[in-house]
């Protein structure tokens, strides 16, 4: 038997580790096989992490995709934190390729334009539907179109000693320009911690992340239209992934602990089904 | 030990219910340049198998068998005490082999036997699919018992697992014990519910065997009362908490008109009505 591809199964592995290590499970991983540290770094979401903008004071959120080398670029003011190294012209990383995001990829203007318009509409998104949180959005210059990022973080208030909770939404999308239309390629994960415990319930944590990919195509008139469209495109996302999160975190476990255990007694409720058996046979007849 | 050794013994350990097999497949798939980790991480396995209360058939039989310290004999052997018999465990395989008879006797066997046939009731009335045992333990001055209900979906991507230990001691009627709860969801995701309970009762009274049953029966009806409620309290609190399914408007964004949200008055009244 041929043996498995060694990215495929650190993949596979990090799909049944407990997801709320995932980041510690990455490292583990990437010490034991070195070779694979780029491709699941970029291919595997973490957990985002917040930092303030030294220009404008707001806070902005970071990931692979607005950084370089240690310096991560503020959607706000544009600026990298700490800056880049002038010598390093055209914003090409040690060595690194300018390609795609990442490595110092300055969005081009008329993207940065968009890239500007898109983080103060989902500024909006993020008050309407999270009510404080952070949120910031990347977009970098492709061939044919662009691509960027949406990223949504929300944390419950510390204050709470017995309940936790941390939101992560990380939207990457690729926007193929043909005309009139475009072509928008969305691959959306939630990386959703909840954690809760007392005195009587012991202590109950529930942590996760799931994933869902849409392609659409959408007609485009202007470069409103594009972030309008994004906007549409990851708010239905969201909805649906929230109401799956819903789904699985709840309802699923909670059915999954009631079939390895039933809180009523298996031999009444055997009893109540032939009762009830025995009543509609003797209305049919 | 090296630091390889101890990073692979924590993704065995961290293997969900059913699904060391996979993840053990995954070990081998990425440290394909030296295959002897492997054998570097029969501890691991030991640990995992006694700690999951992972069961086995023995030859011959249909009854599942419990691995657990409470059973352990020590090199490999444990013991079953509904079959009276001792038997040989390979953890890496999960296989159980020369089985020998071993015969319930000292001051705690007749414990153990009322024991076995009042939690066997007891489970028979709420577990669908569960092993169950009971065992002299501590140089027979206690008596442990374990339940473990095992439900595995590859199919539907989940699979769940709960398990119970008690301790009982006759001497001051103590039971002390803990149930811990893991379910494992992992379509286009992996989602984990993992819980930890200790119970502290205590037996008086009667049978110390009824006790033990009605204390279990009573903990374990409560507990799972306990994590459907707060399954409820999660989904109401914290993550409503976190992102609402609308806007106070209760309706979408009309993103041909985000630009004016800015300029405009009323943020939907998020903060003020609230």
């Amino acid at each position: 038997m041929a043996s498995q591809d060694p990215f495929d199964s650190a993949l596979d592995l990090l799909r049944r580790l407990n997801p709320k290590h995932t980041t510690d499970h990455l490292s583990n991983i990437i010490s034991i096989h070195p070779d694979l540290a780029e491709e699941l770094l970029s291919s595997v979401d973490q957990p985002l992490t917040v930092q303030r903008c030294k220009q404008t004071g707001r806070d902005y959120l970071l990931c692979d995709y607005n950084r370089d080398g240690d310096s991560y670029r503020s959607p706000w003011s544009n600026q990298f934190d700490p800056p880049l190294d002038e010598a390093g012209a055209g914003g090409v990383g040690a060595g690194g390729s300018n390609e795609g995001a990442g490595e110092g990829a300055v969005p081009g203007e008329r993207v940065r334009k968009m890239e500007i318009k898109a983080n103060e509409a989902f500024d909006v998104y993020r008050e309407l539907y999270y009510e404080g949180g952070v949120s910031s959005v990347y977009f970098w210059n492709l061939d044919d179109g662009f691509a960027g990022v949406v990223l949504l973080k929300k944390a419950s208030p510390q204050g709470d000693a017995t309940t936790s909770g941390v939101w992560d939404s990380i939207h990457v999308f690729e926007a193929s320009e043909r005309g009139r239309t475009s072509n928008y390629r969305l691959t959306s994960t939630v990386i959703l911690t909840l954690a809760t415990k007392g005195p009587s319930l012991g202590e109950v944590d529930l942590s996760g992340n799931m994933t869902r990919q849409v392609e659409l195509d959408l007609p485009v008139e202007s470069d409103e239209s594009h972030i309008a469209n994004i906007g549409r495109l990851v708010e239905d996302m969201e909805l649906k992934m929230r109401n799956l999160l819903q789904e699985v975190y709840f309802g699923k476990a909670k059915d999954v602990v009631g079939d390895l255990r039933s809180i009523g007694s298996l031999s009444q409720g055997q009893k109540d089904r032939e009762t009830q058996r025995e009543l509609i046979g003797s209305m049919r007849r | 030990m090296s630091s390889n050794t101890a990073i692979l013994s924590s993704f065995v350990e961290g293997a969900p219910p059913g699904e060391l097999a996979d993840v053990i497949a995954d070990i081998k798939a990425l440290t394909v340049s030296e295959p002897s980790v492997l054998e570097d991480l029969a501890p691991a396995f030991q640990k995992y198998n006694e700690e999951q209360f992972i069961t086995a058939k023995l030859p011959g039989g249909s009854s599942q068998v419990i691995i657990s310290e409470f059973s352990s004999l020590g090199e490999g052997r444990y013991f079953d005490s509904e079959s009276q018999s001792s038997f040989e465990f390979d953890h890496s395989t999960g296989k159980a082999s020369g089985v020998q008879s071993f015969v319930l006797e000292g001051e705690q066997a007749s414990l153990v036997k009322s024991t076995l046939s009042t939690v066997g009731t007891y489970v028979k009335e709420h577990y669908p699919n569960a092993a169950y045992g009971a065992y002299a333990i501590e140089n027979d001055t206690k008596v442990a018992v374990v339940i473990v209900a095992n439900k595995y979906s590859p199919n539907n991507f989940w699979s769940g697992r709960w398990r119970s230990f008690y301790v009982y001691d006759p001497s001051s009627g103590s039971l002390e014990g803990s149930i811990k709860v893991d379910v494992h969801y992992y379509e286009d995701g992996n989602v984990r519910l993992l819980t930890d309970k200790k119970v502290n009762a205590s037996v008086s009274g009667g049978r110390a065997a009824d006790g033990i049953a009605r204390e279990i029966s009573t903990a374990e009806k409560k507990y799972q009362e306990d994590l459907n409620r707060s399954f409820t309290q999660l989904s109401e609190g914290a993550f409503k908490a976190l992102r609402r399914q609308l806007p106070v408007t209760r309706q979408k964004i009309e993103w041909d008109k985000v630009a004016s949200y800015r300029l405009g008055q009323d943020i939907g009244g998020g903060a003020s009505r609230r």
